[in-house]
């Protein structure tokens, strides 16, 4: 039952944090972004130095771990930011689907240079192996690494809350997810304030690439779209631009997917994802604009 | 010298001509009201001023400097603090949140924030529902609650200019009434310049000042508002003739 | 109008009808040209095709006409309602495996699927039937999944048919019995001949044209562009939308059953993310408001593609042998999408076709 508990909540943490850097972005651009799954993958190969090999060629993820995951963080927060400069800056006035098709585009150019630098062979990494000891807990024994990236996922959140609730940024942030144009007026810089979304949101990438590698224990140029496409849901589902929604659409995605790999009978577990999927389809018709609805009259983080 | 002038103006949206060769100037402290029918331009115009609606002819100077096409921002920076048509409050902020958004342009000194703080209980005072409810989430206000957050929230920015489109719409009337007096106010004390859309004259005339009327995109009366808003002149530019 | 007694009013009926038909006639002339140019261009790549007779020039040209139908299926949907569809790659693999049950030699069947009920296993039909079965198939399902999914709109409607997607590969990955599972399905029979592909794609071409002209694509477009006013003149925008998801459904089966043809194996992964990348690329590119957009942003970035490919074998200038590092193309491919986007945010195309009379607009 605790078992259950931590999974659902260990996975539920990843869409979140997967969410929230979809939300955050679209939240001040209107912009869909693809690219994210393979901001997140690149965090992940920063670790390796590049090369072809089937062997990993470890460079930063030997570093000790107070300056590997500044490092991880910054990489994702660099490629972000260097993403809206040099190619979502020119799509800011196009319309939502040129935007997400230039967002795919732009992953699939990430993907394929990580391909060229790194082969496309899953390589394995251990990644802090300290974590993967399990601890026991009221009788439970689950892996420390499970409690730590619960432990992480809300440190970030609420990290995240206090930086857009208290800062001068994360007002100027929330005024201008909510209304771009009125923020201008006031005088609030719009390409600080992007850069700003794209930072965070790329150090979000950084800390799903850090929690999943070291879970996986290995390099693979899929991860960052498997983990996307619930987190893309899960934007979806908590109402687009509501990092809120966000955050709790991914928790609820986590929990139903342990549920349903718990509770459905032994032959439809296979099918576990198609049944999360025809729930979002269900969810998406009674509440089109999600979960938490309503801009502008419902809480947030 | 002028603090705001427009020269040759046009707007369109697509195909639609919404302002036609407008060209007027302001000086500093002066009072201007634009009046006008519905459709005739008047938010377009004022959009366009503030930098959020590109013109697609025409030249507008803030304080000696060209901001045409010039980012929202950087326009605010300039002196402009606008209130657009339709109450556009942050409604997840909270009131106090809402005020303060457009205080960070300034310099982060003593002097500065020690007049915001002052900015703020001035807005209070005016509006003390705001103050009652600074916690509290602005989009729960009522709409003319929404329209005071939104008349503060541009005195707190420290302008030059103010342009305000419509402030009266959905107040009640003893409340416009305190809206005018605290921007008369401030005009005096601080030389603030006031750029006002209204429906009708009845406020210019009251208020005094100068007065521009506008119809299908275009100034057709520009004077003093006592002397124009009692003559005819103004009922057959209003309605037109070809309207009858 | 409603003063008008009931007698003049039927008549009156009746000539709107006349009127209407008439009009509707006109336009089918008027419009007419442009599906014929689109097909005369596909016939002459044909043509060069065949007459240089290289098998692997052959092959990828195949390509290119699959590709074509798989564009201009999303272009039935995409481009006359407005909403983007990451799902209809789901279609294709509906398309795809129901060719591969229906033409499969029984004997590989019973081994490889057995999963399958018994009148399939038996079941064994020439490529073209199958290839119409599959369309069917794939349509039904459009109607299916349509009938829920035409509800929403807006991204709520995008993501809901990535879901679709998602759901689809989901199933066919582990499905085993009937599936085969994450692994490949082989022996479908490979069709080489260009012909059948030809013909797959100037089909879909005129499929596409007569939905766009029929009162519920002119209707759907009327609402795309402005949706108020379709609605408030009584346009049923769920109902038009899903006469177009159904006919863009089938078409996708249809593209996929042939590509399943063309290549011989199927599996789940054939049909998923970068195949639905690609093809809405390739929309987007040529501009997804129009049907001659779709046909030529799947030609133009073809023939991209494959002049990357060949510069990444190697290309020889004189005695030197110049070749691109492996993985340049996607890159290059990705980075040419991104300007093209940036400099025409609505594709090449726009929302023009191509006609006789210079480009003029589609309404
Ligand atoms: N975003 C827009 N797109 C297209 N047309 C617009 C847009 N905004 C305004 N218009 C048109 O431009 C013209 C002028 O509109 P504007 O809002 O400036 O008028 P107004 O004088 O402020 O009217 P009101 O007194 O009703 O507020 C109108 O015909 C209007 O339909
Ligand atoms: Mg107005």
């Amino acid at each position: 039952m605790l078992q259950t508990l931590f999974d659902a909540l260990s996975l539920g943490s990843l869409y979140a944090l997967g969410a929230l850097g979809i939300a955050l972005i679209f939240g001040v651009m209107r912009l869909v972004n693809f690219a994210h799954g393979d901001v997140i993958a690149f965090c992940v190969f920063a670790l390796l130095w590049p090369s072809t090999d089937a062997m990993a060629i470890v460079f930063a993820g030997q570093l000790p771990w107070y300056l590997l995951v500044p490092f991880v963080l910054l990489c994702g927060a660099g490629l972000s930011v260097l993403c809206e400069i040099v190619v979502f800056r020119r799509f800011r006035n196009a319309n939502p689907a040129t935007m997400m098709i230039a967002s795919f585009a732009l992953g699939f150019v990430i993907r394929y240079f990580l391909l060229m630098l790194y082969s496309s062979r899953p390589k394995s990494i251990s990644l802090l192996p300290a974590l993967s000891q399990p601890i026991e807990i009221f009788g439970a024994r689950l892996p420390l690494l499970q409690l730590i990236t619960i432990v992480a996922t809300m440190a970030i959140l609420i990290g995240l809350t206090l930086f857009l609730r208290q800062t001068r940024f994360g007002l100027e942030m929330r005024a201008a997810a909510e209304n771009f144009s009125m923020a201008r007026m006031l005088g609030v810089r719009a390409n600080r304030v992007i850069m700003g979304a794209f930072a965070l949101s790329g150090a979000l990438a950084g800390a799903i690439a850090l929690i999943f590698g070291s879970q996986t224990g290995t390099v693979d140029i899929q991860m960052g779209a498997s983990i996307m496409l619930m987190a893309f849901i899960a934007t979806v589902i908590g109402g687009l631009g509501s990092l809120g929604g966000a955050v709790l659409a991914g928790f609820l995605l986590g929990a139903a997917s342990v549920v349903m790999q718990v509770a459905l009978p032994v032959d439809a577990r296979p099918f576990r994802d198609a049944f999360v999927y025809g729930a979002v389809i269900l969810v998406l018709l009674f509440r089109p604009q999600g979960l938490i609805a309503a801009r502008g009259t419902k809480e947030r983080v | 010298m002028s603090l705001l002038a427009l020269s040759d103006i046009t707007i369109r949206y697509s195909r639609l001509t919404a302002v036609r060769e407008v060209s007027f100037s302001m000086t500093e402290g002066e009072i201007l009201f634009i009046t006008g029918p519905n459709g005739a331009g008047k938010s377009s115009l004022l959009r366009a001023i503030a930098g959020v609606t590109p013109v697609a002819a025409g030249k507008i100077q803030l304080a000696g400097q060209d901001i045409t096409g010039q980012a929202p921002e950087n326009i605010a920076r300039l002196g402009l603090s606008m209130v657009p048509e339709g109450r556009e409050v942050f409604g997840s902020l909270t009131i106090e949140e809402n005020l303060l958004v457009g205080t960070g342009m300034q310099a982060r000194d003593r002097t500065s924030r020690a007049r915001t703080a002052s900015d703020l209980e001035a807005v209070y005072m005016t509006f003390p529902i705001l103050k009652d409810r600074r916690n509290g989430q602005a989009g729960l206000l009522s709409g003319g609650q929404q329209q005071m957050l939104v008349i503060g929230r541009a005195l707190m920015t420290n302008p030059r200019l103010i342009a305000i489109d419509e402030p009266s719409l959905g107040l009640a009337p003893n409340i416009t009434d305190q809206v005018y007096e605290r921007l008369i106010a401030l005009q005096a004390q601080r030389q603030l310049t006031l750029l006002i859309v209204e429906q009708s004259s009845a406020r210019a005339m009251m208020v005094g000042g100068r007065m521009i009327l506008m119809r299908g995109g275009q100034i057709v009366l520009d004077g003093d508002a006592r002397t124009l808003g009692s003559g005819e002149a103004i009922q057959a530019a209003y309605f037109g003739y070809e309207d009858h | 109008m409603s003063a008008v007694s009931s007698a003049t009013e039927t008549s009156l009926t009746g000539e709107v009808i006349a009127a209407k038909k008439q009009a509707r006639f006109a336009l089918a002339r008027k419009t007419i040209v442009t599906p014929i140019l689109l097909s005369l261009l596909l016939i002459a790549i044909t043509l060069i095709t065949v007459m240089t007779g290289s098998r692997p020039f052959n092959q990828t040209v195949i390509d290119v006409l699959v590709r074509v139908i798989f564009v201009v299926g999303l272009y039935i949907f995409i481009g006359n309602s407005g909403v983007l569809s990451f799902g209809h790659i789901g279609f294709t693999c509906l398309g795809a495996y129901a060719a591969a049950w229906l033409t499969i030699n029984p004997i590989m069947k019973s081994s490889a699927l057995p999963g399958l009920p018994d009148w399939l296993l038996q079941t064994r039909l020439i490529y073209w039937q199958a290839a119409i079965l599959a369309a069917l198939f794939a349509g039904v399902a459009a109607l299916i999944f349509g009938k829920v999914l035409m509800r929403l709109s807006g991204i709520a409607a995008s993501i809901a048919t990535f879901a679709v997607l998602a759901m689809i590969n989901t199933i066919y990955s582990n499905w085993d019995s009937v599936t085969g599972g994450t692994s490949s399905v082989v022996g479908i029979p490979i069709i080489r001949t260009i012909w059948p592909y030809l013909i797959g794609a100037v089909a879909a071409i005129f499929i596409a044209w007569a939905h766009a002209i029929s009162r519920s694509g002119l209707a759907l477009r009327a609402a795309r562009d402005e949706p108020t006013a379709a609605a408030a003149s009584g346009v049923d925008i769920p109902k038009e939308r899903l006469v177009a998801f159904v006919v863009s459904g089938a078409v996708m089966g249809l593209g996929g059953a042939l590509m399943a043809h063309s290549i011989g194996v199927v599996t789940p992964d054939t049909f998923y993310l970068s195949l639905t990348f690609i093809t809405l690329s390739m929309l987007v590119v040529g501009g997804m408001g129009s049907l001659s957009g779709g046909v030529i942003g799947v030609v133009l970035l073809s023939a991209l593609i494959q002049a990357l490919r060949w510069m990444e074998g190697g290309v020889s200038l004189g005695d030197a042998t110049f070749a691109l590092p492996k993985g340049i193309q996607e890159i290059a491919l990705g980075v040419i999408m991104i300007v093209i986007l940036a400099l025409r945010p609505s594709g090449l195309m726009g929302n023009r076709e191509i006609t006789l009379t210079r480009s003029n607009r589609n309404t």
